[in-house]
């Protein structure tokens, strides 16, 4: 019962997270991405594919809040 | 009704410590805490000023987590990272779950993982996780935040346009449907 639960709240996610990794594609900013040093560079792309932001923030070697301000820079929506 | 106690992490406030109507969060309730770890994460002058203001008036608290609360939310972090479909949370969002549980706060988060596993782990099926969508809909629900019921979409979109946050599909018409609903009652 509870292995179902999991499996169908897991199905729900993936389809959560492929809308919103479609819309973080879609609506950023390419050339201002492409324009950024590597680590920042990498650190953006990595947060379209994945939307952890945790992570991105260390590849970046930013702070949480300054790489959500990266973000919107790149105009990259939080999906949530 | 004023709502009690919330539990407040990183990603939520910096996001809504940039809404034009962010101090309605103190209509809705008494006191949001703000857990140490989180404090320290936050670096924006706009952010640390709405919350040192806010300290100050006592909307705002901040809260200081017990050695066993921590311990608690590290092992709800390594817990997350052995199920590999879901989506891991880190320490100051495991923090606001634990504390969350322990109290009864509402968590406010914007973490997906921190989301997900109140719906996987089953000791933390009772946590109460809103997100900034959840808080608007109660916001307007309780007659704290004035909805122009000829646009009931306006005060999603404000949030989204302060933020560059947007709502999943679903959740978002979902969430319209009910500002609608209470347009229709109230008039």
């Amino acid at each position: 019962m509870q292995e179902e639960k999991i499996r169908k709240t897991i199905e729900k996610w993936v389809k959560l997270e492929k809308e919103a990794k479609e819309l973080r594609r879609s609506m950023a900013d390419w050339v201002f991405i492409n324009s950024q040093p590597p680590r920042i560079r990498e650190a953006l792309k990595y947060y379209i594919e994945t939307g952890d932001i945790r992570r991105s923030c260390t590849l970046a070697g930013k702070s949480i809040e300054e790489f959500r301000e990266l973000l919107r820079k790149a105009r990259i929506p939080v999906v949530v | 009704m004023l709502r009690e106690f919330a539990i407040a992490d990183t990603c939520f406030l910096i996001d809504w410590a940039r809404f034009r109507r962010r101090d309605i969060i103190f209509k809705v309730f008494r006191t949001v805490f703000i857990p140490e770890s989180v404090i320290r994460e936050v670096v924006s002058e706009n952010t640390i000023s709405w919350i040192s203001k806010w300290l100050a008036k006592r909307g705002l608290s901040l809260y200081t987590e017990s050695a066993d609360e921590l311990e608690e939310a590290r092992l709800l972090v390594v817990r997350t990272r052995r199920i590999p479909q879901i989506i891991p949370v880190d320490v100051p969002e495991a923090l606001c779950l634990v504390v969350g549980r322990k109290y009864g706060y509402v968590v406010l988060t914007e973490n997906r993982g921190a989301i997900m596993a109140t719906e996987v782990i089953e000791e933390l099926s009772n946590v109460k996780v809103w997100r900034s969508l959840e808080l608007l809909v109660e916001a307007v629900k309780s007659g704290v935040l004035k909805v122009d019921c000829d646009n009931p979409e306006k005060v999603f979109r404000e949030y989204m346009e302060d933020t560059l946050h947007i709502f999943p599909r679903n959740d978002y018409s979902k969430a319209v449907a009910e500002v609608v609903r209470i347009c229709k009652k109230r008039r």
